[in-house]
């Protein structure tokens, strides 16, 4: 099942801006090795579990894969050949928004080649530019 | 250890705009308290003080232009994208006293019970202790070969250098090596089809679900 939110308060979102940079989120936290997004954008459900299946095939089972982001706003779309107006459209997929330094996937538990090797993958299904980082002990 | 001396220059103006110019011009902000006196601002090679970073340095000796002492460096601030430091902070300190800071553990080892099926969680990358400013211990490196499945490496069962006491509860658990949650292969791998169905709506009526407005009137 593609990933949304259970539970919302409102169906439908506005575009929104996404502003400045990643203030948090920004470090690895729970892995050894992350994938840091390089510049914003808006990551949508389908591709972050692309990435997710791609590391998961990767590294056979091995491992532990953690998503940092989650899609929690809806875009909406109009059906095709509809006249304009007749209010908004209706909800056709979840995105995730990510500014530009957010970590969108760590790995743990495998060596460094072999998260090197995994992260390649999923940074090949991100519409953003990314990094792989290894997380930093002590300051 | 031999404490590594830096130059930098003590600064009067302070602030976001300053701060800027300074890392424009390669050099790095930061600031000294501790001890109870003044704090004072200062400024020092960015290219200079990565290196130390990079070789674990905790301790350094800053000439202020020919008066220098020992200082302990207590947070470093980095950018967005956690790469570069952007400000630091040292603090005073005398070589005698005991202090209390974080070190980093880098575990060593295969644990055992990888070869049946486990994974190492590593929960907690560093604990605090308390040591003489001069005994820092750069890394703590415990093993982990001996851990099977649920099996866990405690705050205790760390062997600490001489001088240095645990100031974290002995409980906490380090490392930890469990199983992987089996889930079936198509559902792991493969993932489902996407579903059509839509999230529930918080204090929504229920004729309200599919509501195009969502406001009800």
């Amino acid at each position: 099942m593609a990933m949304m939110p259970k539970r919302v308060k409102y169906r439908k979102f506005q575009r929104g801006k996404i502003r400045d940079r990643a203030t948090s989120g920004n470090s690895v936290s729970y892995g050894e090795f992350g994938l840091q997004a390089l510049t914003k954008g808006w990551i949508t459900a389908r591709q972050i579990e692309a990435g997710r299946v791609a590391a998961t095939h990767y590294l056979h089972r091995e491992g532990k894969v953690f998503m940092r982001i989650f899609p929690h706003k809806s875009i909406s779309a109009k059906p095709l050949e509809t006249r304009m107006g007749k209010g908004k459209g209706e909800p056709a997929h979840w995105v995730a928004c990510v500014r530009s330094g957010t970590m969108l996937y760590e790995i743990g538990g495998v060596e460094e080649d072999v998260a090197r090797g995994a992260m390649v993958r999923i940074a090949a299904k991100m519409p953003c530019r990314c990094r792989f980082v290894v997380r930093r002990h002590g300051l | 250890m031999e404490i590594p001396t830096i130059k930098a220059d003590r600064r009067t103006e302070v602030g976001t705009r300053v701060s800027r110019l300074i890392r424009e011009q390669g050099l790095l902000p930061g600031i000294i308290y501790g001890h109870g006196e003044t704090p004072e601002a200062f400024q020092l090679s960015a290219h200079e003080f990565k290196l130390h970073l990079r070789d674990g340095v905790r301790l350094l000796k800053v000439d202020f232009g020919g008066q220098a002492g020992d200082y302990l460096i207590k947070d470093v601030q980095y950018d967005h994208l956690q790469k570069d430091p952007v400000h630091i902070d040292l603090t005073r300190v005398d070589l005698n006293e005991r202090i209390t800071v974080n070190v980093s553990i880098e575990l060593r080892g295969t644990p055992k019970g990888i070869a049946d099926g486990g994974i190492l969680d590593h929960i907690l990358d560093h604990i605090e202790i308390e040591c003489l400013a001069s005994g820092i211990p750069q890394t703590l490196h415990p093993s982990v070969a001996d851990l099977g499945v649920g099996d866990a490496l405690t705050a205790g069962d760390l062997e600490l250098p001489a001088g240095v006491a645990l100031n974290t509860d002995p409980d906490v658990k380090i490392a930890a090596v469990n199983l992987l949650a089996t889930k079936s292969a198509t559902a792991t791998e493969e993932g489902d089809e996407p579903s059509s169905t839509e999230p529930e709506r918080i204090g929504g009526r229920p004729e309200d679900q599919g509501d195009d407005s969502g406001d009800s009137k």
